[in-house]
């Protein structure tokens, strides 16, 4: 087996050996976008469908589907998005030790905080408004949160489709959070949950 | 570049250590990581198809020859060994695709 292993070969092949094999090596250490990005994709695509169908984009309902109905339908989707999520990550934190797993750990930190925090501010301002502005306070603030740590993560890693990922989600953010409660759930469902189903599912068979 | 074109198979300048298939791949795999970090040996192992035995005697060779950097450690109560690219590993690796390119575009068979 070893004598196989050691016989030279062609430049050729040589060239074509370093190239899977590097191509190979990126793939597994980048974690699985089918695992980071698809469950997100679909459990926005889903919860913001039916705060949508609540909201209505003229003040009416689409569907007989209560604001807490809607907020359970995307909380329960991200409980599963972020379960599924974590075993891609725990599977890349395997490979590689040293300063890499250091970063990820501090920045899963920073994802956490960021979250909490969210979670503070909704809880103790969202109750003192009009319940379509509460709403848009808890999307809006984690959108922000999820556009800002995706940037951050793009430059940790110096990979521009993270960057560019995160500056999307912003733009959609700002221009739902101006437009209001109807409008920011539909853009968020479509070109952010459908948006990240679609660029897991690329950068999956890309590469 | 100069290349002996009377033997096809003479390619003085390639670095023997990484001219072989098998180390070829552990060093292209180790390359991809940033500096600091470590790949354990029972990943490499999937990820490259070897088995233990089998990459056990090529890691020693590149230790051997300074490319790698091997790390012995337990983790909880089973032992983990890890594996990295020297400076002079990441050097080496980088001049032999160099070599590499140079010999592709010399005989014009540049992919």
């Amino acid at each position: 087996m070893l004598e196989k292993d050691e016989r030279p070969e062609s430049p050729e092949e040589m060239l074509r050996v370093i190239q899977e094999q590097s191509a190979a090596t990126s793939k597994r250490l980048n974690g699985d976008p089918l695992l980071l990005y698809v469950p997100w994709g679909v459990a926005w695509l889903l919860g913001f469908t039916a705060l949508f169908l609540h909201y209505g984009l003229d003040g009416r309902p689409y569907a007989p589907i209560s604001q807490m109905q809607g907020v359970a339908v995307l909380l329960v989707a991200q409980m599963v998005a972020g379960a599924v999520a974590a075993v891609g990550i725990v599977r890349m934190n395997r490979l590689v030790r040293g300063d890499s797993s250091i970063r990820g750990a501090m920045y899963g930190y920073a994802w956490s905080a960021g979250m909490v925090l969210m979670v503070i501010i909704g809880t103790r301002l969202g109750p003192l408004l009009p319940p379509e502005e509460n709403g848009l306070l808890w999307a809006g603030g984690m959108l922000t949160v999820v556009a800002v740590l995706h940037m951050v993560g793009g430059a940790l890693w110096l990979s521009k489709p993270m960057f560019f990922t995160g500056a999307w989600v912003a733009a959609v953010n700002a221009l739902g959070l101006l437009l209001g409660a109807g409008w920011h759930a539909l853009l968020t469902a479509v070109l952010l949950g459908g948006g990240f189903i679609a660029v897991g599912i690329r950068w999956r068979f890309r590469s | 570049m100069t290349r002996d074109d009377s033997d096809g198979a003479a390619l003085p300048e390639l670095d023997p250590v990484i001219h072989a298939q098998a180390r070829l791949r552990v060093v292209a795999a180790l390359n991809v990581l940033r500096d600091g970090d470590e790949l354990a040996f029972n990943s490499m192992r999937d990820l490259l198809g070897m088995t233990a035995g089998n990459l056990s005697v090529h890691l020693s060779k590149l230790e051997d020859a300074g490319y790698v950097r091997i790390t012995k450690t337990h983790k909880g109560r089973t032992p983990a060994t890890y594996a990295a690219l020297t400076p002079r590993g990441r050097l080496a690796f980088e001049d032999y695709t160099k070599a590499i390119r140079a010999l592709l575009d010399t005989a014009g068979g540049a992919p």
